[in-house]
């Protein structure tokens, strides 16, 4: 799949949401169990700068479609936090920036050591790193599409499940740049095949799950994912890692989500 | 809401005047319908000016280099801050977009590249990859004096920047220029606002983040960036485009921020260049 970054960055824009019905949410407001994922989705969205940060001590934010891309992706994932800020406050969940900065606090230890680990990783091994980092991005963002679909699916509801569906739109842009980026960096070095592929099968976890409590990625992996429905979109997302090159056989998304006990049939 | 444990230096409340939801709904994208490209086919402008206009591209561009070097530091857990350079980011890059197109609309110009010597790049290089590694230690245990620091450096780099846009309509006297120049003056002037509330403010709770900032901000180079541009196009900016008398008005400006008075950077960097760029 080809990736036009131009075409992109012209038609990059925050998600819109004025046009839809918010008022359905008082005629028919979301449970307290979907206003929890949705809490979860919103705080991830708006985290994404930390993640740019992560991506842009390493060499790749000097190239020019890299550069342009970031700059467009991480303003979408801000406006799908606003959106979605806008249905919690519908619900009289106030997210502000105060609140955010809290957790970004509480995140203290644990967070001061990634950007210096990834810049002395990346630095190192260079160019294979930003291998890592594009596979990455693309599981990251397959998985949050997934995740979007399933709820606009088991919500059926009239404002938010459109919104999510327009939500998922960006997302899927996201995961063709991420892609694209990935397959033609592994393709062109066995390390970066290597190292890529050691990162993702030893350290891959369900996007949020640095910046979240245990309890609350659990509720939402059970929300999302349980039944047969939700084991069927993971294998689907799995077949699109295991088509990269040197990504075959794993089962990333699978293997994570088993640690939360899953409602899953039977093999 | 229960106000969460957060050790900060800073007061609690937000500038009054600046809502970074209101800069977000309100960002200002493409400009490419607005250029009026073709005017510079029968009026093309001087090679000096395209000069200038490459650089400032180039400048303006760096956004994701500052964001770099910003988000490895405390400063990545304000999300009021975090924020506003999303958006910042976003309107920056729409700016070099703009300026780019004006030079390719040039064809016959050949920008000057920075062909520093080779040690001197590899030297680059390497400061490069150690920055954001010496940051992320240094800046971690700073704590929040170090987002004033970085208020006030967007500040600077946005006066300095802006006066140079100002001096470039004025000086090349083209109207399809100058009206480039003003709507992308315009977008930078939101930009000036946010910087310049958080600084003053910032600097204002903290003496000891006045202190971090006088330190740090002597280090820096002027305009940010700078440091990957060739000597001579940056005496240019700061001394033919940017006049003397700018210079002044820049370092009075520094002067007013709290904690910031007789530093001078403005003019030590003009000075700087032109030395660099005698050798």
């Amino acid at each position: 799949m080809a990736f036009d970054i131009d075409q992109y960055t012209e038609t990059s824009e925050g998600v819109t949401w004025e046009d839809l019905d918010f008022g359905a949410f008082d005629t028919t407001p979301l449970g307290e169990y979907t206003l929890r994922t949705v809490r979860y989705m919103c705080n991830v969205e708006y985290h994404t700068v930390c993640y740019l940060r992560d991506l842009l001590v390493t060499p790749s934010h000097k190239e020019r479609d890299v550069n342009a891309f970031m700059t467009m992706w991480n303003r979408e994932e801000y406006w799908h936090g606003e959106a979605l800020a806008a249905v919690l406050g519908r619900h009289g969940i106030t997210v502000d920036y105060d609140e955010l900065k809290a957790a970004r606090v509480k995140l203290e230890w644990r967070d001061k050591l990634a950007p210096l680990r990834q810049s002395i990783m990346g630095n190192l091994v260079g160019d294979d790193f930003v291998a890592v980092h594009m596979a990455w991005g693309a599981a990251n963002e397959w998985s949050a599409t997934a995740a979007y679909r399933r709820l606009a699916t088991l919500e059926q509801h009239p404002a938010l499940s459109p919104l999510l569906k327009r939500i998922g739109q960006q997302e899927t842009r996201h995961t063709a740049f991420y892609a694209t980026q990935a397959r033609k960096r592994l393709e062109k070095s066995a390390l970066a095949r290597k190292l890529t592929r050691l990162a993702l099968a030893k350290a891959w976890r369900p996007v949020g799950s640095s910046i979240s409590d245990e309890e609350d990625l659990d509720h939402v992996m059970k929300h999302l994912f349980n039944g047969a429905d939700g084991l069927a979109e993971i294998r689907r997302i799995d077949t699109n890692i295991a088509k990269l090159p040197g990504m075959e056989g794993l089962t990333i998304f699978e293997t994570a989500l088993r640690r939360h006990e899953m409602d899953w049939p039977a093999a | 809401m229960t106000r969460p444990d957060v050790s900060t230096a800073e007061p609690a409340s937000p500038p009054a005047g600046f809502s970074v939801h209101e800069f977000a709904r309100t960002a200002r994208g493409s400009h490419r319908a607005e250029l009026d490209l073709d005017a510079y086919a029968t009026r093309p402008l001087e090679a000096g000016a395209l000069e200038m206009v490459a650089l400032l591209e180039r400048l303006e561009r760096g956004a994701l280099s500052y964001l770099r070097s910003v988000l490895v530091t405390p400063t990545h857990k304000d999300a009021r801050v975090t924020g506003f350079l999303v958006t910042w980011a976003y309107e920056k890059f729409w700016v070099a977009d703009a300026l780019e197109l004006i030079v390719a609309a040039h064809p016959d110009f050949v920008p000057a590249t920075a062909d520093a010597p080779k040690l001197r790049a590899a030297r680059h290089a390497l400061a490069e990859r150690l920055e954001p590694i010496r940051e992320s230690v240094v800046a971690n245990l700073i704590g929040d004096d170090v987002v004033a620091v970085h208020c006030a450096a967007g500040a600077i780099d946005e006066w300095i920047t802006a006066t140079a846009y100002e001096r470039l309509a004025e000086f090349t006297d083209h109207p399809v220029f100058a009206a480039t120049m003003t709507r992308l003056r315009d977008v930078k002037r939101r930009h000036d606002t946010y910087f310049t509330d958080e600084a003053r403010r910032r600097l204002a709770a903290s003496p000891a983040a006045g202190r971090l900032a006088r330190r740090r901000l002597r280090r820096a180079s002027w305009p940010l960036g700078a440091v990957d541009e060739p000597p001579p196009l940056v005496a240019r900016l700061l001394g033919g485009l940017v006049i003397a008398s700018d210079l002044v008005d820049l370092d009075a400006r520094v002067d007013a921020l709290p904690g910031l008075a007789g530093l001078d950077l403005v003019t030590t960097a003009a000075q700087g260049a032109r030395k660099a760029a005698a050798r």
